[in-house]
This record gives structure tokens, C-alpha cells and sequence, in this order.
């Protein structure tokens, strides 16, 4: 089998599918991209089982075949060769695959396409559509909040929630929780899954900037998301989301509305100075005057500023984690925030103050005790 | 330090099972056992009921309820033991600020110089031993010497429910007599080699020069050296916290095939199991260790935002085991448990919280 291909045309589909490679896959045929050529079409697979991408292109070939190429060689030899088109010539045999370019030749050693995992495809499923930009938004809005906690799989990924209404993203890691809803996608039945971080991770970088159309289809176990010409499909996590909604605290009598930019750089100059265990920051309401401030008693380091803000409640003292408080501030994009609490023990909401007109969001996060006494 | 020190070794009385006495009156002066079942796990400890039948701890349920079949099997309450435990630290700190637990029902005072100006230690180990009685109602034991060693060795004298006096000038004649295998960090595997050298007792433990002792047991021949003739350094550490909990094995040939690691890796965490069973410990990290024949030791671990179970512990250890390449063979395998619950902050302050989804909720 042989066949020609522009090399930067291949590298770029390689390159948009080549992060679900890992590097020490479950069998090692998944460190190879899988190659098919049929009547000169090239379809590329790459997959770690759980998540597989699949992208095509056209390419000069007379005849079909399937050959498994090791995806790490490949990247690295195209990246390095001048902008030109290769040749593939493959031995059905042996699976050895020799690339011939203006430069030179470049052997290496394939594996049998058979050995290769299949990847499940499409059966009734549920078909969503959304834009790029929308799935892109919804996923760096709740990414971040997802836990590392093996032991908690339901939080390890994104929970998506659909109805005839709306659509609405959450993650939690136990200590904070964002939920983002969007009136512009909906379903005709509701339906709710969970899916790993590390999909919407490739997702994320692999989703391009010029706004285009999403498919998303669904059904119990997998995932499909169509764009551009490339496929993605992963496992759900089949495990029940714990129920959020209970969390939410509904009665909040102090409620703090803030410049988010102003707040942030001032987060991020107290955090220096905050335990670097519990990264504790301190946020006094006394009026309408904010005291932001961290000390690391072992250290002898202590911070402290005030700022301006619009305050409707009693004076209250709450304590967060600055890195949770920076990472929520620099997803919300208003001018202002409006952060709410009722006590030091008790969950706080930030929420940006001007909403736009699709999106809904909500963050949550647990305080961490300034006091040995709730 | 200078000069001879005075410290107390207390030790409570079967402590987990006295205090299911205590607290459920209709278990008094019956066969109790904390921890187990008839058909698994182990005893984490007997009532002096029970130790008549020949009930021990460490002992497995089932082996237990055979030497006692009217064992009554009672399940830990580590918590309600933490808090006893508290109650009688705090009885001690009002002697000395020099306190090292050794678990919950064990601890090293040094009273050498103390609070209440008592140049006594034997009265001052009485007067605890009382006031445990009577304040938190439990039987203490306590042994009194100069170095932490003979002071736990003494407290074993007259346990239950006394104390006993090891003065310097009668330790070398009470260590000649001591047998072997209670001599302070000698196990029953050191005692069982020393046996085989013929050394049943301190006396002949005396008999073998440091140097042919440091080289049959390594760095620990110095510490046989010294503790046979009554020189325990090792001072009263208030701070002592452990950090880990672990167990490991040495094997009498390395082990170079695969199959074997993993059924030598089985049997030392049923050992960390016990482990964990009879201590109550938690901990959110499971650390594999790896010596080589040539001594080179590798350790892999990996970490939990939350306690995990037995059966996760035993997954984490194997995923460890298989992740490792193997680079020769092996001479030690061990598995250990940090970041204990012991050592997690016991104050609010500073601590992130959580939300609290039902059932997650802890």
C-alpha cells in the first residue's frame, strides 16, 4: 500500500488528535495511530480506550489498506521536515513503513490495524447542538472545579444536565462548586451525564477559535462530539452526581458587590503572604469597607488592604482559600461581582453582577475556619 | 541531660476493653475482646477475663473464640478511647510538660523535674496511677526507672494494676536475668536469630563484643550493646507524633520473579491490616517501599483527599507493585500508611470545609 500526503496537512490533523496519546497506554498498540485509507480518504485514530479522537483527510492513494504508525516517531519526524508532500509506503506483510520525502527516507515499524481497539460507534443516541464557542465557554467555566479524587469518581468530571429549557454544567471538588446554565442549548427530553475531565480537556485545546457548530450526541455509556472533521468519543462516568442543588445556599443576608479586577490583584497580593497549606485569606465587612488579609504565623508574614465596596448586611468575618477565590474571580468576566455569605462556616456565592443574556453562573465555595469554633 | 533521670512508663490495663467495661457495666468481669468476629479479623485487645482463656491481641477472631467460646466479641470505638486518652494526658501534664504517648493506652513522663516539686517518682507514679482511678476509673500499671527501656520493661512487673521500681543499682542484675525477646527493640524475629547464637538472656547477650554484634545486626548491635548494660539515651520526646504506620519484610533469599513479590506483598499487608485494626490509624497515603539486593531502596506512593479503605489500600499497593520496573532482585518489600488522621489538625481553625452533599457527607 502506498500513498501521498502534503506532510503539514497531515501534521495538523495528527497534531489535533495526537493528546489522546499517553505515553504508557493500558496495551501498547495505543501508542501508534491507527491509518485507513479508503478510496482516498485517510481517517486517523488515536485513543487511550476510554477517550478516542478520529479526524480525516484526503490523500493521493490508488489502493485501501490499514497500518498502525508509532504516533510519537511520526509527530517528531514531521514536525522537523520542510513543508512538502511525503510518501507512505507500506509492506502488508511486515507492517514496516518506509516515508520518502525531498529530504530522504525514514523507516520505521508499524503493528497490524486489526490489533487495534474499536472504538464504539453512534446507537441511540440523544443529539444536542451547540457552537464551539458555547462548549468552550461551558467547559473553562466548570473544568477547573472538578476533583483529582479517585475515590469520588461522579466529581471527577462535569455533570451536563439537559431539559426542553436549558442546559446546565457543574463540577465540584467538595470545596467549591460552579454551576453554568445556558438557555441557548436544550433538548426535547432532559437527560444528564457525566463526563471525564481529561475529554474536555482535549476538547478544550482541540476546539477551534472560529465559531462553528458542535453536534453532541449521547447515549448511557458514550459521548460523541462532532466538529470540523473531527470526531471525539468518550466514556461517561456512570456514577450518580451528588446532588448539588441541596448545597446551594438560598438564604444569604449579606450580599457584597465589588470590582472583580480591583478584588483579584488584591487577592493575589495577600495570597504571598498566606499559610501556604491552607493559603487562608481573611475578608472583614465592616460597613461598606472590605479588609482583605492573610498572616503565616510561622513565617512572621502578615498582609493586609482595604477596599471599597457596596455591602448590605451585618459585619461579618469569613475565610477562604485565596487560590479558590483568584481561580473563580479570573473565570467570571463582568466588571463587578456580588459575592453573598450568612456565616463563617457556611458556604459563600460569588456571582457576576451583570449577566449576560444565554448564561447563568454560579460559583460556590466552602470557607476555611478562622475561628476553632463554629 | 545530666545526672540520673527519673522517668515513669505508664501503661493502662487492657485499656480498649476496660473501658467497654467501664462504659457498659454488663460486660464486668466477663471474657471480652474489641475488634474481630468469630469468623474474622483480629483482637485489638482482651479483658483480663478473656487473657485467662488465653485470649491475646493480635490474635484472630476466630483463633479466639476457640480458646474462649464465651468471648464476647465488642466493636472499637477509637473515638471514645482518643477521648480517655485526653483525660489522662491531661492528668499527666499537671506533673510534667515532658510527656511522650506511646499510643493511646501508653506514654513516657519525665519527671525528673516536675510541677509538683515531688522528689518521689515512685510516689508521683502512685499518686497518677490513683487519680487515673479514681477521676477517669480506669486500673493503670506504671514502672519507674532511669531510662526510658527499663521503665517500660518495669511497668510489666506488676501489671495488672501495680508498679514497680527499677533503681540503678539493681538494673544490671535485673538485665542479666531479663529474657531476650523483652529486651526494648529486639522483636521476635532479632530474638529468635539471638537464640540461635545462643543468647537466651541479658547475660549472654553481655558476653558479645560490640564489633561481633554490629556485625551480625548492623546498626541495631550498638543499641543491643548499650541497653543490655543499661544505657538507653533516648529522652522523653513531648513532641512524638507518629507519622506513619507501616510494616515491611526482610526475606531470607531476594526474591527476583514477579509472582513471588506480589505474594510476599500479601502478606505483609495482612500485617498492616492487623496493623491498622489494633491501632484504629487512618492514613490518606500509601507508600510501597522497594530494597534491591544491592540495598538501593526505591519508595512509590500515592496520595487520597480521603481516608481509604482496606480494599483500596491493598489496589493502591499492587497499582504501586506493578508500576515499579524490576531492577534485580529484591531483598525487602514493605507498605506504609502517612498523613495519618493522628497528625491532621485537630483545631477548626485553618480548616478548609467541605460541602456537604448527602450521602458524602462526613
Amino acid at each position: 500500500m502506498k500513498f501521498i500526503v502534503s506532510s503539514s496537512a497531515l501534521l495538523k490533523q495528527l497534531s489535533s488528535i495526537n493528546g489522546v496519546v499517553t505515553t504508557n497506554p493500558v496495551v501498547p498498540i495505543l501508542e501508534n495511530f491507527l491509518f485507513e485509507i479508503k478510496d482516498g480518504k485517510l481517517t486517523i485514530t488515536a485513543s487511550d480506550l476510554q477517550t478516542s479522537m478520529i479526524t480525516e483527510l484526503d490523500v493521493e492513494s490508488k489502493e485501501d489498506g490499514n497500518i498502525a504508525v508509532p504516533a510519537k516517531i511520526l509527530m517528531e519526524t514531521l514536525k522537523n521536515l520542510p513543508e512538502q508532500p511525503v510518501t507512505f509506503s507500506i509492506d502488508p506483510d511486515t507492517y514496516s513503513i518506509e516515508i520518502s520525502s525531498d529530504n530522504g527516507r525514514y523507516k520505521l515499524a508499524g503493528e497490524n490495524a486489526t490489533d487495534f481497539p474499536k472504538i464504539p460507534s453512534v446507537t441511540n443516541a440523544t443529539t444536542v447542538e451547540m457552537s464551539t464557542e458555547v462548549l468552550t465557554s461551558a467547559i473553562s467555566n466548570t473544568i477547573f472545579a472538578t476533583s483529582n479524587d479517585e475515590l469520588r469518581p461522579a466529581m471527577t468530571g462535569v455533570y451536563i444536565n439537559l431539559s426542553p429549557t436549558n442546559a446546565t454544567f457543574v463540577a465540584t471538588d467538595g470545596h467549591r462548586l460552579i454551576r453554568y446554565r445556558r438557555v441557548d442549548i436544550a433538548a426535547p427530553d432532559a437527560a444528564s451525564i457525566i463526563i471525564p475531565r481529561k475529554a474536555l480537556n482535549l476538547l478544550k485545546s482541540t476546539l477551534p477559535s472560529e465559531n462553528l457548530p458542535v453536534t453532541v450526541e449521547f447515549n448511557n455509556s458514550n459521548a460523541y462530539f462532532n466538529f470540523n472533521n473531527i470526531k471525539m468519543i468518550c466514556r461517561l462516568i456512570d456514577e450518580r452526581f451528588p446532588d448539588y442543588e441541596n448545597v446551594i445556599p438560598v438564604d444569604n443576608p449579606n450580599h457584597m458587590t465589588i470590582d472583580r479586577i480591583e478584588f483579584l490583584s488584591s487577592l493575589k497580593r495577600i495570597a504571598i503572604y498566606a499559610n501556604k497549606t491552607t493559603h487562608q485569606v481573611r475578608l472583614k465587612l465592616t460597613g461598606s469597607e472590605l479588609q482583605v488579609s492573610a498572616e503565616d504565623l510561622d513565617f512572621s508574614n502578615e498582609a493586609n488592604e482595604r477596599l471599597s465596596c457596596e455591602h448590605n448586611g451585618d459585619d461579618i468575618e469569613i475565610g477562604f482559600n485565596a487560590k479558590f477565590l483568584v481561580e473563580m474571580l479570573n473565570n467570571i468576566s463582568s466588571k463587578e461581582v456580588t459575592l453573598k455569605f450568612s456565616a463563617p462556616n457556611r458556604a459563600g456565592l460569588i456571582v457576576p453582577s451583570d449577566k449576560s443574556d444565554n448564561e447563568d453562573i454560579l460559583m460556590l465555595v466552602m470557607p476555611v475556619m478562622l475561628n476553632n469554633y463554629v | 541531660m545530666e545526672g540520673i533521670r527519673k522517668i515513669i512508663h505508664v501503661d493502662m490495663d487492657a485499656f480498649y476493653a476496660s473501658v467497654e467495661q467501664m462504659d457498659f457495666p454488663e460486660l464486668k468481669g466477663k471474657p471480652v475482646a474489641v475488634g474481630g468476629n468469630m469468623e474474622r479479623g483480629v483482637v485489638a485487645a482482651a479483658s483480663y477475663e478473656a487473657r485467662k482463656f488465653g485470649v491475646r491481641s493480635a490474635m484472630s477472631g476466630k483463633m479466639a473464640a476457640l480458646k474462649c467460646p464465651q468471648l464476647i466479641f465488642v466493636k472499637p470505638r477509637f473515638d471514645r478511647y482518643k477521648e480517655i486518652s485526653g483525660q489522662i494526658r491531661e492528668i499527666f501534664f499537671e506533673y510534667t510538660d515532658l510527656v511522650e504517648p506511646l499510643s493511646l493506652d501508653e506514654a513516657f513522663l519525665d519527671v525528673t523535674e516536675n510541677k509538683v516539686n515531688n522528689p518521689s517518682a515512685t510516689l508521683i507514679a502512685q499518686e497518677i496511677r490513683d487519680r487515673i482511678k479514681k477521676e477517669v476509673g480506669l486500673n493503670a500499671s506504671a514502672g519507674i526507672s532511669y531510662n526510658k527501656f527499663l521503665a517500660k520493661t518495669a511497668s510489666d512487673l506488676n501489671k495488672p494494676n501495680g508498679q514497680a521500681l527499677i533503681l540503678p543499682k539493681d538494673a544490671h542484675d535485673f538485665l542479666e536475668k531479663l529474657p531476650i525477646e523483652r529486651f526494648f527493640g529486639i522483636g521476635k524475629v532479632t530474638a529468635d536469630k539471638m537464640k540461635q547464637l545462643g543468647i537466651h538472656n541479658g547475660r549472654d547477650l553481655k558476653e558479645f563484643s560490640l564489633q561481633f554484634l554490629t556485625k551480625r545486626f548492623g546498626k541495631s548491635g550498638l543499641h543491643f550493646f548499650n541497653i543490655v548494660r543499661g544505657i538507653h539515651l533516648s529522652e522523653v520526646q513531648p513532641n512524638r507524633i507518629r507519622k506513619s504506620l507501616s510494616a515491611e519484610n526482610t526475606f531470607e533469599k531476594d526474591l527476583s520473579k514477579e509472582s513471588e513479590w506480589e505474594e510476599e506483598l500479601a502478606k505483609i499487608f495482612e500485617e498492616l491490616t492487623r496493623r491498622i485494626e489494633r491501632t484504629g490509624i487512618k492514613g490518606r497515603t500509601v507508600t510501597l517501599k522497594i530494597k534491591y539486593s544491592d540495598f538501593t531502596i526505591q519508595t512509590r506512593s500515592k496520595s487520597y483527599e480521603q481516608y481509604p479503605e482496606m480494599e483500596v489500600i491493598w489496589e493502591t499497593a499492587m497499582e504501586l507493585l506493578q508500576q515499579e520496573e524490576l531492577k534485580g532482585s529484591v531483598r525487602l518489600l514493605g507498605l506504609g500508611l502517612s498523613n495519618l488522621n493522628l497528625t491532621e489538625e485537630k483545631t477548626l481553625f485553618g480548616k478548609q470545609l467541605w460541602l456537604d452533599f448527602d450521602p458524602l457527607s462526613e
